[in-house]
């Protein structure tokens, strides 16, 4: 009798209220067919396979000479990048007055398994930037690479530093040997040539697990329990479902890409040597030596600290700016820090350079 | 001599049936072979998560000794809770043991993926259909020549703008 009246009636209503919470959530939640990722207006300007290169509208009336492309990760698709107004690194970009292009890398499927590094670098990558210094009439374009869109962008500006007039690398896979994450522990025991001669590509299901082990009891229990608590704020159950509408749209990689990514990176550490060959071309860091700015997150469990920051003194730029953020993987790119301070420091150091 | 059994099988329909049934009769005793190294390393692995568990709640017994009275003290136990077995949890899927465990675990996993794909290759093939080295091979000539029209697109493209 004692102990049941020790038990604060707070506890029972909160339960209570959290029930509730949880029985109401179908009629107050959207369906995620109903929630459109798209948020910026843009065109498709050009398209290549499966991949395609979206151009922003301004909101300016004045724009740097110099557009910007981004080299979005492999890993889910480019709408983080965009995921709601207030969060949104595409118009906070636009509103600094840039000329902005994002390349989609579509989703490839079966018939893809062949694409390599070689595509995505010389094909995908290259063709896009040929396309904006076209359209634009400029000789060098800016580009940015996030993730592995990094690691991509990062071989495309050593290939091909005619082109590139500033390179931006977002938390880019570089020392695969440093890297003390989890997904690096994964990648550096598995057995890719298995995997891709019986199945392919890299199946999304094997990137879900991936996430899946990353803080698992808070990203598997205390983010849907604050969920059904917040179950009547509007904003913040709009902005959880975009998302997890994003988290749960990974595409397949190409198996061998994915193969080369994972030797190359993981389990040789090619890239950072100066010994990873792509299309027949060795990639050597030096040749780099363009105005080039790297950005990290400190608190990166997807991509170590350690892993990307190795870039800034592999390359051969004079002009080369390093800046690390109190922040995570995606918080550098889609949160209130990266609104306040990632984006201004990086739009002041570009404007400058374009 | 043959007996009349073999003598059937050797000639017409009945041939490619029982040349069919070997191959998948096969395939399912390897199947069974793969399937307890892969149950070997499934215990492992749920093994090593329990250890984990245990671990993690009792260093949580420890900070958090008395049960929780009203709400706020929920949210402390609760944080800590999920500190303590986030924390040991990375620790696990960080580690060596993990990762030899897990990668081995996954080859197994792809073994009966093979198997798998080999019984549907049989069956394909017994239905006249491409099977999925056929397709695969298509795949690859496809890759193969959209890089080569690619290149040569591009050298196209090169020899008309040094015309102009």
């Amino acid at each position: 009798m004692n102990s049941e009246s020790r038990i604060d009636p707070k506890i029972i209503e909160e339960m209570l209220k959290f029930t509730k919470n949880v029985m109401d959530a179908p009629k107050l939640v959207s369906a995620p067919d109903e929630i459109s990722l798209e948020v910026t207006p843009h065109d498709i300007v050009h398209e290549l396979d499966k991949t395609r290169l979206l151009h922003y509208r301004p909101l300016t009336e004045k724009q740097h000479k110099t557009p910007l492309l981004i080299s979005y990760a492999l890993i889910n698709r480019y709408h983080i990048l965009d995921i709601q107004p207030e969060k949104s690194w595409v118009r906070n970009l636009l509103l600094q007055g840039f000329d902005l292009y994002m390349l989609d890398w579509g989703s490839p499927t079966s018939m893809d398994k062949y694409l390599d590094f070689d595509d995505y670098v010389n094909g995908y990558l290259d063709s896009a930037v040929e396309h904006i210094k076209n359209e634009s009439s400029n000789e060098k374009i800016s580009i940015q690479g996030y993730c592995t869109g990094g690691t991509i962008a990062t071989a495309y500006a050593a290939l091909h530093p005619e082109s590139v007039k500033n390179y931006i690398a977002t938390a880019p896979v570089i020392d695969g040997w440093r890297d003390t994450t989890v997904i690096s522990n994964l990648a550096k025991h598995m057995d890719v040539d298995k995997m891709v001669d019986i199945i392919g590509n890299m199946p999304p299901e094997f990137m879900y697990y991936c996430f899946s082990v990353l803080k698992p009891f808070e990203q598997g229990i205390e983010k849907y329990v604050k969920f059904f608590k917040n179950i009547d704020n509007k904003k913040y159950v709009d902005n959880f479902l975009r998302v997890e509408k994003w988290l749960g749209d990974t595409p397949p990689i190409p198996g061998e890409l994915f193969k080369q990514w994972i030797k190359d990176i993981y389990q040789d550490n090619l890239l950072i040597q100066n010994k990873m060959y792509v299309g027949g071309e060795r990639i050597d860091l030096k040749k780099i030596d363009m105005p080039t700015f790297t950005q990290i997150a400190v608190g990166d469990h997807l991509v170590s600290p350690v892993c990307s920051m190795p870039l800034h003194y592999a390359i051969g730029s004079e002009d080369k700016t390093l800046r690390m953020y109190p922040t995570g993987h995606v918080g550098m790119i889609a949160s209130s820090l990266s609104q306040k301070k990632v984006l201004p420091e990086l739009g002041k150091w570009l404007a400058e350079r374009s | 001599m043959s007996s009349k059994p073999q003598a059937l099988t050797s000639t017409g329909p009945m041939r490619a049936f029982a040349t069919n049934s070997k191959k998948i009769t096969t395939e399912l005793i390897e199947i069974n072979e793969d399937l307890m190294g892969f149950n070997e390393y499934l215990t492992e692995y749920y093994k090593q998560l329990a250890s984990a568990w245990e671990v993690a709640q009792k260093k949580v017994n420890l900070k958090a000794p008395d049960v929780p009275q009203d709400v706020e003290q929920i949210e402390t136990f609760k944080r800590i809770w999920i500190d303590i077995f986030d924390n040991d949890f990375t620790e696990l899927f960080d580690s060596k043991k993990f990762g030899a465990n897990y990668g081995k675990l996954v080859s197994k996993e792809l073994e009966l993926t093979k198997h798998w794909n080999n019984i549907t290759n049989v069956i394909l093939q017994s239905a006249n259909l491409p099977s999925k080295e056929e397709m695969d091979e298509v795949y690859k000539e496809m890759h193969s020549l959209k890089k080569r029209v690619g290149k040569l697109e591009l050298e196209l493209k090169k020899k008309e703008m040094s015309k102009k």
